[in-house]
This record gives structure tokens, C-alpha cells and sequence, in this order.
């Protein structure tokens, strides 16, 4: 692993110690293996307007052209329309498109991923309909096959691998579960041999925010669900997903849904993280290739149901807040109304920011950026906007579901020495229970 | 030369007064929009005129033009000047006929020699050594080389001589070509239409006898007085062009009301003629305003535009198979690039299998 | 009238020939590709696909208006020359007659005082278009030859077409001829770049909306 700059300035990471035309020719081959017909009719369709670049945090703070959505393609773009379009033979038959280079795959790997936290606010943006986001996500898939991928996302990626969890080895998830369910004095099941519900979690609640654990637990306890955490699949954050490495992204989706089916478990409860819902939610079942015989529900959703069928009565906590909605959840998943039932069920008043719902603004770190330390003068730029929009709705409190988003809110407060507490949904559920 | 020699002294034995003779000049001029200070050197120039040699040849044509300058509705000044010019030789109009009729062009061009004007009608055959047209034996071709070698001035009457015409339309079986072709080298004029205006014939003949040399021209060698501008920027049809108001058949209700032609084809846009402001039979009238566009008949080519009804902004070929044709192999392409691409994803899908044989 | 009769009948032929063959060349190149099926099951009340395509073609009309705050001029510019190109090309006779001769169709049309007014007002929001990509930092790094190729065989008929209304330049029949052999020109290049968006906006939307309805997300 070395960290190098291109010509232009742009860091980039090196894995392993491949030549450069292997690199590339890995990159061109997973590049071209990903595009299936939406993916070429989106390739096909860029006006080049530059309606996406005003739709990106990191364009818009930072006002570099380099962050404008589509251009963040142009190695993905040129593999395909060498290999893949409808008139690659004529290209490649008059040398019109040449192969992508090694320096151009170098030049864009801060593009594309410390300059992208794949919340697709740009594929609202477009007036084609590009989904740019999805297709930077492909464009992942080459990036890593290349081995040009920024080291610390790397390191995730071999952790994930060894322990099974970016954040904590397998052995010691009981204990940290029994722990946190001491702390808490909550009752905790852990490894039952059958249950409804099987809860997984996110490496931020294995670390910093372990009475998330026990929150679920309480709720779960007071609905009297038969349920479990599992040592055999409890991580759900896909760090195989966030990365483009396809190969772990499956092996750790097979991990938490083989799990929950051997457990005969109904429903497989995602934790407060966005791109865990994207995984599981919508990209589970490719690797099964038909639909799973087990439902998949991102702990809001979940928290929403308690709310709105009265299985659960919360106290009216009678205060205001803003809500910052997951992009992962609410934009790219389309859970933009339950979060707002369980607020409303908390007696909190909502007050929106301008963009809020499906045009709401990311926090900057998703799609990898908040633990690629490298992007962190990058982060804090783009968190300004979040700053500002929390600042603007003079609220008691500030919310949000999802734990990735909370720490990047937390860490671009604390980098702004900006006095502001970021709450969990779930947290404020699991306190104001009413008995 | 006697002094009644002139056209003036001419019309005077005719009983036309020297003032009513004046009037045409000015009408003339006028209508070759002539400057003031020209009108009266024309009428003056007119007046004072000798007269003039002409040696008419009709080759490949129908006598229309014949016909369309000779046959005005009442006798006119035009069938005076035309009394007035010497016609020499003229197939249809002089009595004489066979060898004596060719004697009398000979003697005329030895007595006049270089200062003859040659008037052509229809077009000359090329093709297998222009056997399809001959006089006396002698093709089309080596009567006109004949004649035009000591003329002053040709002038191609008609659109058959001007350009090539009806013998000239696809697909040209005799190889027809215009007058323009072969006459390098000497003044030429044409004056197109099938027939021309009898007004442009005269106009242009005026001009020459007054002035003794050529109007000015366009880059079909037409007189700009009478090819400068196109049917449609005069037509009294074309506010309802501009308006958007067509006739969509010629017994519709915009046929009726005089509404535009566009659309039955009307050629008016791209056609150069005065039909519009001279009008035939002594300004009574001209197509458009009988209820017929404009067949585009002083034009080149105007045979072969698609049709006298085809609207101008229509192709001119049979689109349909042409576009089946590109329809089927741009699938075929299609689909074809598409298998390329799906095997580029096989290969690689079959080199990660290998990668994991190998794990 | 021979350049005229050339360019309404070979050039035009073998253009609309060549448009016709790439735009399904592309289309189906494109369709024909391996689709990609979702098993993950659709939020409950998700509309049908196609009802989630058509939506998204329509949605995606009038952008969202946080986006229009810097994206105003690309947006209102993107609209005046959109329906002006509409309205000359679809609106004046002259051009419906052709279409008629081709599909057997055929609509009122606007006079053509309208027209050229239109058509002048195309003609200034193309060049504004094209002063915004040439000045604008992410139009100039964005854009590609296709965007200039494809401005320029747009903004041609424009211009010929207004000049041979407008009696300026060469002779009518030849401002006729030339504005005929631009749109051959701009049909040739129509299917290989970006003008092909008239047709591929449809697909491209439908396709996100397709993605996004399934999910139950907002477009
Ligand atoms: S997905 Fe988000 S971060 Fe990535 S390019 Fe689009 S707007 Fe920017
Ligand atoms: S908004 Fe869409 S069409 Fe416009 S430049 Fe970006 S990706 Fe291309
Ligand atoms: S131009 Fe017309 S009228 Fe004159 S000879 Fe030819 S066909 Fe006849
Ligand atoms: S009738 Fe013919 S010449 Fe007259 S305005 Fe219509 S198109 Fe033009
Ligand atoms: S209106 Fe047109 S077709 Fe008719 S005589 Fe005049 S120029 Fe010829």
C-alpha cells in the first residue's frame, strides 16, 4: 500500500503490486461486465448540461468542476462506449475511443470515491434521468478490481474479511451485546436457535454507539417478539457494497440472510444505517437470483409500524426538531414517510429545511467518504450546507436514522467546534417508551 | 438609307402616331424597370432603329414559343416590331420552303454578316451524332455552328433552348442539350418559359435594337428586367401564403377563395419569371391567378422536379423502401453489436470463473 | 434548382436513410442488451413499471425548483429552444407538408411572421446555449466535440432556414438548397451523438423511474 499523487495533485492509493496494464485491463473487464440495459441506455443519454453539478455538495462547496456528477464517470463512460455501446465495433474498428489509461483510473479514484458519497441527489438533478449515483457505484466495481481504492476503505474491506465486521471480530460480538444489555440493564437475546426476528447491526454501534443494541432490545422486549442477535450474521453495513468489491458484498449479504433463513426468522431487522438498507434491501436477492422468503426492514420502518398500529405508546416528548433524511434510506429507498410518523409519534415538532425528503442534502459521508480519512478536508466543506440548514430551522433537537450520518453530523460539528448534539431516532424511540 | 428606313418611319406608314409610339417605348421600359434617363433613350433609340436581321432556327421544340410570341390576342405593337424585324428565316412562319427556304438563310447571313441575331427554339440532339433532329440533311447541331459563327448575338427563346426543356427531361433519349452549351464564345441570351412572355421576348429585342448591345443578365444569362425575381415574391397570393392559408386541393374551399398553392405544388418560390407582374395575353392574366400553381417553367430541370404537383418541400424520390431498407440493417447492426458486447461480458464472466478454479 | 434537386431528392434520401438506420441501430444495440431482473420485492403500493416509467418521463419536465437556483438559465434556455425548434419545425407549412409526404400526417400550421419570430428567438437562445457551454467551467470540462458537432448542426437549419425566409445571403433556391442539405446533415449526425436524447429521454427516464418507483422513492 502506497499513497501516491497523480500529475494534477489528486492522491490516490495503490493495493498490491500488480503492473499497471493488468490493473487497467482488470478495471476495463469489471467495468464492462456491469453494463446491463439500464446502465447503457443512462451511458447513452448525457446532454452535458450540468444541471447535475449544482445538485452535489461537493460541487457546490467546493466549486471545483472536477466534482460535477457525470464527470466523475469519464473512465466508466469510456470503457463503455469502447466495449459495450451500440457502435463499439465501429470505435474500436477506427481507434476512436481509445482504452482507458492507468493515469486516467489513477486521476479519478478521489473522484470517485472520496468525491462521492453515492447519495444521488445528482439523479434528481438530471433532467434525463441519469442515475448517476448508481452508475458511480459500478464504476466502483473496476476501481477495486484495478486495486486503486483509497487505503483506509481498503483496510475496511480486509477487516470485514478476517473478522467478518469492519469494526469488531465475530468472537467477541456476544460479549459486546451482553455488555452493552448490562450497561442498559436490558435483557438480551443473543444466538437463539430460532426467532421472528433476527437484528444486525453497524460498526458504528459495535463502537460508539453501543446502547443502540440495547435500545433495540428493549423495544423488541416490549412488543414481546421472539427475537435474536447472531454471532453467525449480525454485520448488515456491506463495506463489499460501499467499496465495488462485489465478491465480499455478497458474501457478506449471504452471511446475515442465510443466517436469518436457517433461524426461520420473518423478518430480518437492518440497523440505523442507509447503505445497509441499500444492500440488503435491494440488492439481496441478485445473489439468490429469486425473491427471498424473508422480509428485510430497515429499523425505521420497523420503529414506524410499532408507532402507527399503537403496538408500541411513546411520551409526547412536545419539543421541535429537524430531521436529516439518510439519503441511502429516504432518497435512494424511498422511506421518506416513516421517519416523520415516529417524530409525530414522539410529539416532536418537525420543522423541514428547505430541502428536506427526497431533495434533502447528504452529509458527506456516505458511500465510504466518513471513514476515508483522506476526504476529510472534503467532508467538512460539504458539511457547511448541513450546518447552515440545521442552524436556519432553530430547533431543540436534531435528528436523524442513520448511524453513518450521525457521526459524519457529529464530526463535522466538532471540526466546526459547533455545539450541536445529533439524536437517533431509535434512541429517542427506546427512551420515551411509554411503560 | 431612306429615312423612313426607322421603325418610327416603319409605324408611321402604319398609321401609329410617333407620340403613341413614344408611349411603348416608355412602356417597354418601364417594363424592364429601367431607370428614368433610360425610358426616353429607349424610345428614342427604338424609334431610330434599322431595321434588323434575324435568323430564327427551331430545333427540338413544339412551337409553343412560336406560337406564345406570334399568336397575341389582338394585333399589338409586338406583332409590329416583329413585322418590323427582318425574319430571314423562319421555319413555320416563311413561305418558302426546302432548298429555297435554306438559299434565303445563306443569303442573309452573306449580306449581313456579324451583325445578324440568331433566335433559337428548342434544344439539340447530341446523341448518336445528333441524328434525331435534321434540315436538309445537316443535324441540328452543324446548322446551328453554321449559323451562329458570323451572328452578333444569340438568343435562346424558350425553356427547350435555354435549357435543354421537354427533349432534355430524364430520361433524355435524344441527348438534348441547350443552345448555351454550344455556343461558347458569342453574346447570348436566354429568355426561358415554356413558352417564355411574349412581353421578355420583345422587352429584350427592344433593348438590343435601341442600345445595340445586351441587357443586363442573370447567371442563367436571362435579362434581370424579366428573370430578377421569383413568381412567389410577387404573387398577389402571397399574403395568404404568409398567413398560413392553403388551398390543400383544387376544389377545396381555400382553392375557392384564392388561398395559396403551396401545397398543390406550386413552384412560384424558386421559379424567376414576370408572369406575376407582365401576366399573359397582354395582362390578362398568368396561371396562379387561373387557379394553377406555378409549374416552375422557366427553370432548369423543372420536368424533373417530382411532379408538377409535388409541393416543393417534399423529397423528390420514393422514400418508403429506402427506409425499410435502413430500418432492417440498422437492427441487424443493432442486434449485432449487442451479441458483441454480450460476449466481451461472457469472456470476462468466464475469466472470473477461472479466478475462483483457481482459489 | 440542380444543388435544390439534389437535396430533395438523393441528399435527403440517403439522410433520412442513414437517420432511420442509426436511431434503431442504437435503440435496439442498447434494448438488446442483457436486462437486469430485481428480485428484491416492490415497496408495497408501488406503482407497475410502465406506469413508473411514464410518470418519470413527465416528472422529469420541470425540474425541481432547488435545482433551478443556479440551473435557471440552462433550464428557461434549455425550454425557449426546445419550443422553438417545436414550433418552427413541427408548425410552419412548409415543413408540415413534408411530413406529410413522409407519414401521410398532417396538422394546421402558424403564420410565418410567427415563424420567424420563433425561429429568430431559437436562433439567440442557441447561441446563448453555446456562450454558456463555451464560458461555463463545468460545461467546458464536461463537454465533448459531440456537444459542439451537435450545436452546430442544430443551430444551421436554424439559420439557413431564417436567411432563405428572410431573402438574405444567396438566392432563394439556393438558401433553399442549403438549408435542406443542413438538415440532411443534422439527420446523418442525429442517431451517432447527443441529438439522439429526443429519442432516448424516454428510455432513460422510464428506466430510473422504473428503479425509483419500485423502491417507493420520489423522482
Ligand atoms: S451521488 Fe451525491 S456525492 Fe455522488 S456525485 Fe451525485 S450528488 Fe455528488
Ligand atoms: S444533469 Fe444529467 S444530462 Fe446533464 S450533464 Fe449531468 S448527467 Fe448529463
Ligand atoms: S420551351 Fe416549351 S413551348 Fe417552347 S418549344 Fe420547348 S416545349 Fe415548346
Ligand atoms: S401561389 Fe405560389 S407563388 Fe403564389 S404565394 Fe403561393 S406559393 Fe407563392
Ligand atoms: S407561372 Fe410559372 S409555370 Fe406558369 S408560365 Fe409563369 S413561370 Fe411558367
Amino acid at each position: 500500500m502506497t499513497a501516491k499523487t497523480t500529475a494534477s495533485g489528486a492522491a490516490y492509493d495503490v493495493q498490491g503490486d500488480r503492473a499497471d496494464t493488468e490493473r487497467r485491463d482488470a478495471a476495463m473487464q469489471a467495468f464492462v461486465r456491469d453494463f446491463a440495459r439500464t446502465a447503457a441506455i443512462h451511458m447513452e443519454s448525457c446532454l452535458r448540461c450540468g444541471m447535475c453539478a449544482n445538485a452535489c455538495h461537493f460541487y457546490v462547496t467546493t466549486g471545483d468542476p472536477k466534482y460535477t456528477p457525470i464527470n466523475k464517470l469519464r473512465p466508466f463512460e469510456q470503457a463503455y462506449h469502447r466495449h459495450i455501446g451500440p457502435f463499439a465495433p465501429i470505435y474500436r474498428l477506427f481507434g476512436l475511443k481509445s482504452n482507458v489509461s492507468i493515469e486516467m483510473l489513477q486521476e479519478w479514484e478521489s473522484l470517485i470515491y472520496d468525491g462521492c458519497t453515492l447519495c444521488g441527489r445528482c439523479t434528481l438533478a438530471c433532467p434525463m434521468g441519469i442515475d448517476i449515483s448508481e452508475l458511480i457505484k459500478e464504476a466502483r466495481h473496476g476501481m477495486y478490481k484495478a486495486g486503486l481504492v483509497p487505503d483506509r476503505l481498503e483496510l475496511m474491506d480486509r477487516t470485514a474479511k478476517a473478522w467478518g465486521s469492519p469494526a469488531s471480530p465475530s468472537e467477541d460480538f456476544a460479549d459486546i451485546i451482553r455488555d452493552a444489555g448490562e450497561e442498559h440493564g436490558v435483557p438480551m437475546n443473543i444466538d437463539l436457535p430460532k426467532a421472528d426476528y433476527v437484528v444486525t447491526v453497524a460498526p458504528a454501534e459495535l463502537t460508539e454507539h453501543t446502547k443502540a443494541l440495547s435500545d433495540v432490545a428493549k423495544i423488541l422486549n416490549k412488543i414481546g417478539a421472539s427475537w435474536t442477535y447472531s454471532t453467525e450474521g449480525f454485520e448488515a453495513s456491506n463495506i463489499g457494497y460501499i467499496n465495488g468489491d462485489l465478491p465480499l458484498q455478497e458474501k457478506m449479504t449471504r452471511k446475515i440472510i442465510d443466517n436469518a433463513i436457517r433461524i426461520g426468522a420473518h423478518t430480518l431487522i437492518l440497523p440505523e444505517c442507509g447503505h445497509a438498507y441499500g444492500a440488503a434491501r435491494w440488492e439481496a436477492a441478485r445473489w439468490y437470483g429469486k425473491k427471498l422468503p424473508l422480509r428485510i426492514i430497515h429499523m425505521t420502518e420497523f420503529l414506524a409500524e410499532l408507532v402507527t398500529s399503537g403496538r408500541i405508546k411513546l411520551k409526547k416528548m412536545g419539543e421541535t426538531t429537524c430531521f436529516h433524511d439518510p439519503c441511502q434510506l429516504v432518497r435512494r429507498g424511498g422511506v421518506t414517510e416513516a421517519p416523520r410518523a415516529v417524530l409525530k409519534g414522539l410529539g416532536l415538532d418537525l420543522t423541514e429545511f428547505e430541502d428536506h425528503g427526497e431533495l434533502a442534502w447528504c452529509c458527506g459521508g456516505g458511500g465510504g467518504v466518513v471513514s476515508n480519512v483522506r476526504a476529510d478536508p472534503l467532508r467538512f466543506k460539504a458539511f457547511s450546507i448541513k450546518r447552515k440548514q440545521v442552524e436556519d430551522a432553530k430547533t431543540q433537537h436534531f435528528v436523524t436514522a442513520c448511524g453513518q450520518c450521525r457521526i459524519t453530523l457529529t464530526l463535522g460539528a466538532k471540526h466546526d467546534k459547533w455545539d450541536q448534539k445529533v439524536e437517533s431516532l431509535l434512541e429517542l424511540v427506546a427512551d420515551h417508551l411509554e411503560d | 438609307m431612306k429615312p423612313d428606313d426607322t421603325l418610327a418611319g416603319e409605324m408611321q406608314r402604319r398609321g401609329v402616331s410617333r407620340r403613341a409610339f413614344l408611349k411603348y417605348g416608355s412602356y417597354i421600359a418601364s417594363l424592364m424597370a429601367l431607370p428614368p434617363s433610360a425610358v426616353e433613350a429607349l424610345a428614342e433609340g427604338l424609334a431610330a432603329a434599322r431595321r434588323q436581321s434575324v435568323i430564327w432556327l427551331s430545333f427540338q421544340e413544339c412551337t409553343g414559343c412560336t406560337e406564345s410570341l406570334t399568336r397575341s390576342y389582338s394585333p399589338t405593337l409586338e406583332n409590329l416590331i416583329f413585322d418590323f424585324i427582318s425574319l430571314d428565316y423562319h421555319e413555320t412562319l416563311m413561305a418558302v420552303s426546302g432548298e429555297a427556304a435554306e438559299e434565303a438563310r445563306r443569303a442573309a447571313m452573306a449580306a449581313n454578316k456579324g451583325k445578324y441575331i440568331v433566335v433559337v427554339d428548342g434544344s439539340v440532339p447530341m446523341k448518336d451524332g445528333g441524328v434525331y433532329a435534321t434540315i436538309g440533311g445537316k443535324t441540328n447541331h452543324q446548322i446551328l455552328e453554321d449559323t451562329v459563327k458570323d451572328a452578333f448575338a444569340v438568343v435562346a427563346v424558350g425553356t427547350c433552348a435555354a435549357f435543354g426543356g421537354l427533349p432534355k427531361a430524364n430520361p433524355n433519349p435524344t441527348g438534348a442539350v441547350a443552345i448555351s452549351t454550344l455556343v461558347a464564345g458569342k453574346p447570348m441570351i436566354n429568355i426561358s418559359g415554356c413558352p417564355p412572355i411574349p412581353e421578355a421576348m420583345t422587352g429584350a429585342l427592344a433593348y438590343i435594337l435601341s442600345f445595340g448591345k445586351l441587357p443586363e443578365l442573370d447567371h442563367l444569362s436571362r435579362p434581370k428586367a424579366f428573370f430578377g425575381e421569383t413568381i412567389h415574391d410577387r404573387c398577389y397570393r402571397r399574403p395568404y401564403y404568409e398567413r398560413g392559408e392553403f388551398a390543400n386541393a383544387f376544389d377545396d374551399a381555400g382553392a375557392r377563395q384564392g388561398h395559396c398553392l403551396f401545397k398543390v405544388g406550386c413552384k412560384g418560390p424558386v421559379t424567376y419569371n414576370s408572369c406575376a407582374t407582365t401576366k399573359w395575353n397582354g395582362g390578362v392574366s398568368f396561371p396562379i391567378q387561373s387557379g394553377h400553381g406555378c409549374l416552375g417553367c422557366s427553370e432548369p430541370e423543372f420536368w424533373d422536379q417530382g411532379g408538377f404537383y409535388r409541393p416543393l418541400s417534399t423529397p423528390l424520390g420514393a422514400m418508403g423502401p429506402a427506409l425499410a431498407g435502413a430500418a432492417l440493417a440498422g437492427a441487424a447492426l443493432g442486434v449485432g453489436a449487442a451479441l458483441s458486447a454480450r460476449s466481451h461480458q461472457k469472456h470476462y464472466l468466464a475469466s472470473l470463473d477461472k479466478e475462483k478454479e483457481k482459489e | 434548382m440542380e444543388l435544390l434537386a439534389f437535396a430533395r431528392g438523393p441528399a435527403l434520401t440517403f439522410s433520412l436513410a442513414i437517420f432511420v438506420l442509426g436511431v434503431v441501430w442504437r435503440l435496439v444495440g442498447v434494448l438488446a442488451l442483457p436486462p437486469w431482473h430485481d428480485y428484491s420485492p416492490p415497496r408495497e403500493g408501488a406503482p407497475p413499471n410502465w406506469l413508473a416509467a411514464i410518470r418519470a418521463v413527465f416528472r422529469k419536465m420541470i425540474p425541481h425548483k432547488t435545482f433551478l437556483k443556479d440551473g435557471m438559465f440552462t433550464t428557461i434556455n434549455g425550454y425557449v429552444f426546445h419550443f422553438g425548434l417545436a414550433i418552427v419545425v413541427f408548425l410552419f407549412v412548409p415543413h408540415i407538408v413534408l411530413i406529410q409526404s413522409l407519414f401521410g400526417v398532417s396538422w394546421p400550421g402558424l403564420p410565418n411572421g410567427v415563424i420567424t419570430g420563433v425561429g429568430g428567438l431559437t436562433a439567440a437562445s442557441l447561441l446563448g446555449a453555446l456562450a454558456y457551454r463555451l464560458t461555463s467551467p463545468v460545461l467546458k470540462l464536461i463537454s465533448r466535440p459531440n456537444d459542439y458537432i451537435s450545436w452546430l448542426l442544430t443551430f444551421l437549419p436554424v439559420a439557413t432556414g431564417l436567411a432563405a425566409t428572410a431573402h438574405v445571403g444567396l438566392r432563394y433556391e439556393t438558401m433553399l438548397a442549403l438549408h435542406i442539405l443542413s438538415v440532411c446533415a443534422f439527420l446523418i449526425w442525429f442517431p451517432f451523438g447527443k441529438l439522439m436524447h429526443a429519442f432516448l429521454f424516454v428510455l432513460s427516464r422510464g428506466a430510473t423511474g422504473i428503479r425509483f418507483g419500485h423502491r417507493g422513492a420520489q423522482l
